[in-house]
């Protein structure tokens, strides 16, 4: 064979060394492609924080990075939740804004400054580079061929439902979370393999690090027991097994109990028994293990099969007594509406109102997934193929996955590692067996078949490789249409659904240019340059962490929802009459209060329409004094034109959103474009509260609460007075009831 | 109960002489009649039961659980109405707070029905009483209406809200003897019937092509939006309004059940496809054999995606991407 200067480089210890380099150069280039893909709202609005929870999470890191960490850990933050207050610092998962705290300080110890705004904006991005490359370490354990981990990498740097929770300004606990799932997963995968205490350690300390970032380590918390617990029942106990898991178990959990928010919750809640369990089970079948080598079979059998139910008798047992008698918590809300999914719009509205917890459709998954969707199963059934270790863990991690993920839209995240690593199994078996240039029987045919129980239907024959040079051409092009399809659907996806800050709305203008509509920074900075610093803003929970991250203002609810109450009660304030409300509002100090308001513009994410949940809400504590039914027509529908309910009509939320607006059009022929619905010619009146500030679109609206009436007469006689009304007699008292204040 | 009808009386004297013996006598009739379930009534004696004075409260289900009314409502609630009524009357006897549980059928108070005016069932009307301790001056029947289902639990805080404060006897379900009987039955029988069957039921247990083809339902029966229609309960196909059927539902988050079969069709082709081109096509020794399936599952591969794509964009207006066939 002539030895051509390619050949030089592809064989032998130098092809050894060129093949290295470029994995490396393959690997740095996806990342980069991940990374600049999530790029696209920084270019097109600017260097902003996105959404509602990164702002609370951006506000956590100014705080740790001005006044250290010790006093962020003992942070209570009395301008939320007024007049509660809220302990932050032991309420949070204080991974994210460590990690950006600790970034901000080697650079700047490396004398490069840089604007913490700017560290967390670029976090996200950052992070999902390093995801791309833990995911190629993963893939590699799952596979012997090279092309895998790679395409798996390439998967997850670009794929959609990975995206729309990293780019940059989403700055979330996901942003560094889901990197950290796949690290531990792949260290766990090492550790399981090898069996040692040192992959078993790491996977522990990477487990704490998730643990302290986001509140989806339960994931892990559970998926990991389950891996083991199923590898026994397959058989396949191992002293592998029993130290990676022993070593993971008692040094995570530890690890995770340092968490403030976390605390005694691994040892408590039911949430992590399945863990403790396995851990338990882990010891007795050790135990049985060691026991079978003294013991001659007849005798062991019999000792086994009492020593299973003396110890599953008293487990159980202990475990219902415990959970009675209240020691260990019952299951936690969120993780139960999982399983019994009517659960939660029965027994938590609060839960069931928030977007990212509904079912998802069918489209969903195609649009985050594109064509990975459908390689899944295959790469699935391939697992079956092999069947090692890790490849039950795969087959696990798959289906609970893809069950949570059709229970929750918010869950496609974490299916999104396993369909990457499936796609993967899938697309390189495909590419190893067709792109191989040579004719003949591809040499992989030598690899010795599986000789355990019973192979796959499929792989029964001999592998004998494909000959023809049409086939692998066809095959070959194929797949990389199919490739470069899916480039193009996450580039448009992301550049279409996934980059709008939300805080900043793009619009087209009649000449096809941008048009930015700014309403929610102008009114939050109208609030921060016009209102005493200590002023109370109410809004709905949505608001609550923009208020507090952009108008530095206190506010009563946010998106903590730690305190069904007390969002109840700004509930029932927004659903209720004027006399109702405003001794509400007096109770909690509310200076200004803040609705959203699209019907302007055609902004379908206002307050009006998420009003049902208010009531709902409301309705859950003071069922007796606001009823959903009051808003709904008689025929069952929810309107807010002239056939509006007076309930509706006369809630305070109703009147702030339209107060007025029937004079932005000529002949009182006032539109809302949300609803389509034509309003009543005459606008609601409002008497306790005076517009502060409406925004440039209307989406804003800032109303002052006044103060008591100089001359102690309630507000609307005041008002009916200031209009030129005579005051009623106070004989023929027939009006609205007398206000308290009290 | 003979403990009961001594002590009424009783009862009924010492905190409150004011009121008549034949109200008492009025509460202790029906109250007999009771005894654990709610008193069956008709026109005349829901008139009798509610008329003034009275000194307890009534609570009335007026339903239609008969077949042809065709009220699924009415008769779903029916057993959980018997449960509240009957953990009232089985519960701690009351010093003084006398509620009675009754139905009124709307077979046998189709005058009532009129009378009230109602358009649909079941209501439930709550009277308070006019004369004693707890008496209202407002007279009128409170009205609850049900929107849905609801359970026991529900409607009992909801009745217990309107009751004066006290002690209330609890909500008590009693337990399915049967049901965990049953359960534990089947339970044995299954262990049995595995133990028994061992030597052949190893082999399927271990043997891995039942367990792929589980996993792989189950898994594109979840990526296909299984949970959404469960969750949801979505229709199975819907009237296009021309007379014909749409088989896919507007929007994009939103589908029909039919919908979601046919997408999960369509997935479980495409991975089959790939299945056959990854481990099948290799293990063909004939090389014409396997160029043809190689032609064959690389056109099913293309022809399906390409349709899934329409689909997709049929459900994403906006959708630019396409692949030829469709």
């Amino acid at each position: 064979m002539a030895e051509s200067p390619l050949n030089v480089l592809l064989k032998g210890n130098t092809g050894r060394n060129t093949r290295g380099l470029l994995r490396i150069i393959i690997l740095g280039t996806i990342a980069a492609a991940a990374v600049s893909s999530r790029l696209f709202s920084v270019i097109r609005f600017e260097s902003i924080i996105h959404e509602f929870d990164p702002w609370f999470n951006f506000r956590a890191t100014k705080y740790l990075v001005q006044h250290g960490f010790y006093s962020f850990w003992d942070w209570f933050d009395d301008r939320t939740w007024h007049p509660l207050g809220r302990v932050t610092g032991g309420t949070l998962y204080p991974g994210l804004m460590v990690t950006s705290g600790v970034i901000y300080h080697i650079l700047r110890f490396l004398t490069i400054p840089v604007d913490i705004r700017n560290i967390c904006v670029l976090l996200a991005p950052g992070f999902s580079g390093l995801t791309a490359l833990a995911m190629y370490f993963l893939t590699c354990e799952m596979s012997t061929s090279p092309s895998a981990g790679l395409l798996a990498a390439a998967f997850m740097g670009i794929v959609p439902g990975y995206i729309s929770r990293s780019v940059a300004g989403s700055y979330d606990n996901e942003a560094i979370a889901i990197f950290l799932l796949v690290f531990t997963f792949f260290l766990w995968i090492k550790a399981v393999k090898n069996g040692s205490i040192m992959w078993g350690a790491l996977t522990a300390l990477f487990y704490g690090y998730m643990v302290s970032a986001w509140g989806g380590y339960v994931f892990i918390t559970n998926l990991i027991p389950l891996h083991v617990f199923v590898l026994l029942c397959m058989g396949r106990y191992s002293s592998r097994i029993y130290i990676s898991y022993t070593t993971w178990y008692a040094l995570g959990t530890l690890a995770s109990m340092q968490i403030p928010f976390v605390g005694f919750l691994p040892i408590r809640n039911s949430d992590h028994m399945s863990a403790l369990g396995i851990f338990g089970l882990l010891q007795l079948v050790a135990f049985a293990d060691f026991v079978r080598g003294f013991i001659p079979g007849k005798h062991f059998q019999r000792l086994l099969t009492t020593m299973i139910i003396v110890v599953f008798g008293a487990a159980f047992v202990g475990l219902v007594v415990l959970t009675v008698s209240g020691v260990i918590a019952p299951w936690s809300g969120r993780f139960y509406s999982l399983w019994d999914t009517g659960y939660a719009k029965i027994h938590i509205p609060i839960i069931a109102s928030v977007s990212e917890h509904q079912p998802t459709a069918w489209p969903a998954f195609f649009f985050d997934l594109n064509f990975l969707i459908w390689l899944f199963p295959a790469g699935v059934y391939m697992c079956f193929r092999d069947l090692k270790d890790e490849h039950v863990f795969v087959i696990i991690y798959s289906v609970l996955a893809s069950y949570f993920a059709g229970v929750m839209v918010r869950l496609m995240l974490t299916l999104t590692p396993i369909v990457c690593v499936a796609a993967a199994l899938a697309l390189s078996t495909i590419l190893d067996t067709y792109v191989l240039a040579s004719p003949g029987p591809n040499p992989k045919a030598k690899v010795v078949e599986d000789t355990s129980s019973e192979p796959l239907r499929s792989a029964r024959k001999p592998d004998v490789g494909v000959t023809s040079y049409l086939s692998k051409l066809v095959v070959t092009s194929s797949a990389i249409i199919y490739l470069l399809l899916f480039v193009a659907h996450c580039t448009w996806v992301t550049s279409n659904a996934y980059s709008s800050p939300s805080v900043v709305l793009a619009s087209r203008m009649p000449d096809g240019s941008q048009h930015i509509i700014d309403d929610y920074r102008e009114a939050y900075y109208w609030l921060r340059q016009n209102t005493p610093h200590n002023a109370k803003v109410m809004s709905w929970w949505d608001y609550g962490y923009q208020i507090g991250g952009m108008a530095d203002r206190p506010t009563l609810v946010d998106n903590n929802t730690w305190n069904n109450t007390h969002i109840a009660t700004v509930g029932k304030a927004m659903s209720s009459r004027e006399e109702v409300s405003y001794p509400i509002l007096r109770q909690h100090d509310v200076d200004y209060v803040l609705v959203v308001f699209g019907g302007l513009l055609g902004y379908s994410g206002d307050d009006i329409n998420k009003f049902l949940w208010m009531v709902r809400i409301a309705e859950g504590i003071w069922p007796d004094e606001v009823k959903e039914r009051d808003f709904f027509t008689a025929r069952g529908e929810y309107r807010v034109d002239d056939q509006a309910t007076p309930t509706m009509r006369n809630s305070l939320m109703y009147k702030m959103s339209y107060y007025n607006y029937h004079t932005m059009f000529q002949g009182g022929q006032a539109v809302d474009r949300v609803r389509g619905a034509k309003l009543p010619a005459e606008g609601p009146q409002l008497s306790t509260l005076e517009e502060a500030f409406t925004s440039e679109n209307w989406i804003i609206r800032i109303y002052k609460v006044k103060d008591l009436d100089n001359l102690n007469r309630d507000h609307s006689n005041a008002v009916a007075f200031d209009r030129g009304h005579k005051r009623k007699r106070a004989t023929k008292k027939k009006g609205p009831r007398v206000l308290r204040t009290e | 109960m003979k403990l009961l009808n001594f002590l009424v009386p009783f009862l009924a004297i010492l905190p409150h002489g004011l009121c008549a013996n034949s109200d008492t006598d009025k509460y202790e009739k029906y109250r007999s009649l009771a005894r654990s379930a709610p008193i069956d009534l008709d026109d005349s004696s829901y008139e009798d039961l509610t008329s003034k004075p009275r000194n307890y409260h009534v609570a009335v289900l007026l339903t239609a659980t008969e077949a042809r009314f065709g009220c699924i409502l009415c008769r779903e609630f029916q057993p959980e109405w018997d449960l509240i009524a009957r953990s009232w009357n089985k519960g701690p006897t009351l010093n003084d707070l006398k509620v009675l549980y009754a139905t009124l059928e709307f077979t046998n108070g189709k005058e009532t029905f009129q009378k009230l005016m109602l358009q649909t069932a079941p209501v439930l009307l709550v009277f308070p009483p006019t004369v004693g301790p707890f008496s209202k001056v407002d007279d009128a029947p409170l009205r609850f209406d049900f929107s849905g289902p609801i359970s026991a639990d529900q409607l009992y805080t909801w009745i217990s809200r309107h009751l004066p404060n006290g002690p209330k006897p609890p909500l008590v379900r009693p337990i399915n003897y049967m049901r965990i009987i049953s359960g534990v039955t089947i339970l044995m029988g299954v262990v049995t019937l595995f133990t028994v069957l061992s030597p052949y039921v190893y082999p399927v247990v271990q043997n891995r092509n039942l367990w792929a083809a589980m996993s792989l339902i189950a898994i594109l029966l979840f990526i296909s939006g299984h949970m959404f229609n469960h969750i949801r309960k979505v229709p199975y196909v819907a009237g296009d309004g021309r007379g014909g059927i749409s088989y896919f539902a507007g929007g994009f988050s939103n589908q029909f059940g039919m919908e979601t079969q046919i997408i999960a069709a369509i997935y479980a082709i495409l991975s089959f496809a790939t299945i056959a081109l990854a481990m099948k096509v290799p293990r063909i020794a004939d090389n014409k054999t396997q160029q043809v399936a190689v032609i064959i599952w690389g056109s099913v591969l293309l022809g399906m995606y390409s349709f899934l794509l329409s689909v997709f964009k049929v459900k994403n207006g906006g959708y630019p991407f396409f692949l030829p066939p469709f």
